[in-house]
């Protein structure tokens, strides 16, 4: 069975999306009858952990429509990660405080980023992917560190992505985002004790590199379907 | 998690610290209530035009064209009008390094308040040379601008400063749809700094800095409205 075939269901390849091969390794690993089902569930999926629905000119499709989908779908990645993150630290409780109340604000507001573009895309939303956050979630100073690195970091990948949408109706809601990850920014910079606005100029941050920096986190799993092990057994067929 | 975060700080530039006052922590349990953002005016746009029109010419300096500044999803985009457009966002920098400017020199503030002028000073005037650089021959000369009573304390001061931070952050999202994409990305390098100029000045007075989840927009008329009160 080809892992170049094309998914039906999102019209990309594994491999135009395997940056790292972490997928290809995976897939790998799993015994050859679920194949095709890991490879349909991959792709959604994979496509949120490796960022496939990040703007690719190879594998998107010619329209306007699906490059702002593709575009999208990126931007609803990340803030599933937000959302996800901020919504365990809330549940188990570790936070106190001003950092207390930044996660449940901010959290509240990533929840509604999800939400709208889960709205915007309909059916072509991506799943939301699993998470598992390594504990990090339940140690403040930890969680304060890993904010700021997300917060900066969605407001360097809304910034990249904002001039390529073709929409400008996507552009606006776009930037009404951007606008608000930057004060979730300086709010999570300044109880960290760090200069709220660092420079005169924020840069952009391509999106290889978000996707690259997001999955050395490991903070995305793929659920493998085939076991519960922590480790997919080695294909021995 | 560290290497995470060191490796964003590496990508994105880790600022220095920051001055605290004796921090604010607020008591556990329910947060602040949330509040809105000043809600945009609504005005029609027929109104708005022969306002903005009129504002804008007494301002001088930046010839813009008020019926072109309207966010507009049908508008042409184009070199020409990213300058007329970078010509707003020039009088929202130059008002904002005056202001700056003259509340330090007023000198009534001390501790953060006074880092937080001292570093968003300077990069307003960094925005200044910038967008003067990207209006071209929009750029026009600056306005006079006068600030009564506002820099006369740190409170008012600092709701001042809510409040342009506010307005100029809420006149570039409802602009920059209408740039290019080259000039929204030159846009863009700077509007995500307003926003944390906003949520810093909005820190230190004890709000939140973020209250809601999406920033309302507004147009080129309902910003200078706000705008012109600073306008000798």
């Amino acid at each position: 069975m080809s892992d170049q075939r094309p998914d039906s269901l999102t019209g990309l390849r594994i491999a135009d999306f395997d940056v790292d091969g972490a997928l290809r390794e995976t897939l790998d690993r799993v015994p050859c009858e679920t194949r095709s089902r890991f490879l349909r569930r991959a792709a959604r999926t994979g496509a949120a952990i490796v960022g496939a629905a990040a703007v690719r000119p190879a594998a998107a499709a010619a329209s306007a429509t699906a490059s702002d989908d593709a575009i999208l779908n990126f931007a609803l990645t990340l803030e599933y990660l937000q959302a996800a993150f901020y919504t365990e630290a809330e549940r188990l409780g570790a936070l106190h405080g001003a950092l207390a109340e930044q996660a449940h604000v901010v959290g509240m507001h990533e929840r509604a980023h999800v939400k709208e573009f889960k709205a915007v895309l309909g059916s072509t939303a991506i799943n939301e992917p699993s998470f598992d956050f390594h504990g990090v979630t339940a140690n403040p100073k930890a969680f304060r560190a890993t904010a700021v690195a997300f917060e900066d970091l969605a407001v360097a990948a809304y910034k990249e992505q904002a001039p390529k949408l073709e929409s400008r109706a996507y552009l606006a809601a776009a930037l009404a985002i951007h606008s608000v990850e930057a004060r979730h920014a300086a709010w999570i910079r300044r109880l960290a004790g760090f200069l709220p606005a660092a420079k005169a100029f924020d840069d952009p941050l391509s999106d290889r590199k978000v996707v690259d920096i997001v999955n050395s986190t490991h903070f995305v799993t793929i659920d493998v379907p085939s076991t519960s092990a922590r480790t997919a057994p080695r294909f021995t067929g | 998690m560290t290497r995470f975060s060191s490796r964003i700080a590496t990508e994105l530039g880790s600022g220095a610290t920051l001055i605290r006052e004796r921090a604010r922590v607020r008591p556990e349990g329910q947060p602040e209530q949330l509040q809105q953002e000043d809600a945009a005016v609504r005005m029609s746009r027929a109104g708005l035009f022969g306002r903005a029109a009129a504002v804008l010419a007494a301002l001088g300096g930046a010839a813009v064209g008020a019926a072109q500044l309207e966010a507009s999803t049908d508008s042409q985009r184009s070199p020409a009008r990213d300058r007329q457009i970078f010509a707003l966002g020039l009088l929202i920098e130059r008002l904002q390094a005056a202001f700056y400017a003259e509340a330090l020199k007023a000198g009534h503030l001390t501790g953060e308040a006074h880092q937080f002028a001292t570093t968003v000073g300077s990069q307003e005037q960094a925005h200044v040379a910038y967008l003067t650089a990207a209006a071209g021959s929009r750029a026009g000369k600056s306005p006079t601008f006068h600030f009564g009573d506002a820099t006369t304390s740190q409170s008012k001061f600092l709701a001042t400063a809510i409040k342009i931070e506010s307005t100029g952050l809420a006149a570039y999202n409802g602009q920059a749809v209408n740039l290019t994409p080259s000039g929204l990305a030159a846009a863009a390098r700077l509007v995500s700094v307003e926003a944390r100029h906003l949520a810093w000045a909005r820190a230190i007075a004890g709000k939140l800095p973020a209250p809601v989840a999406v920033d309302v927009p507004l147009t080129a008329g309902q910003a200078t409205k706000v705008l012109q009160q600073f306008v000798a």
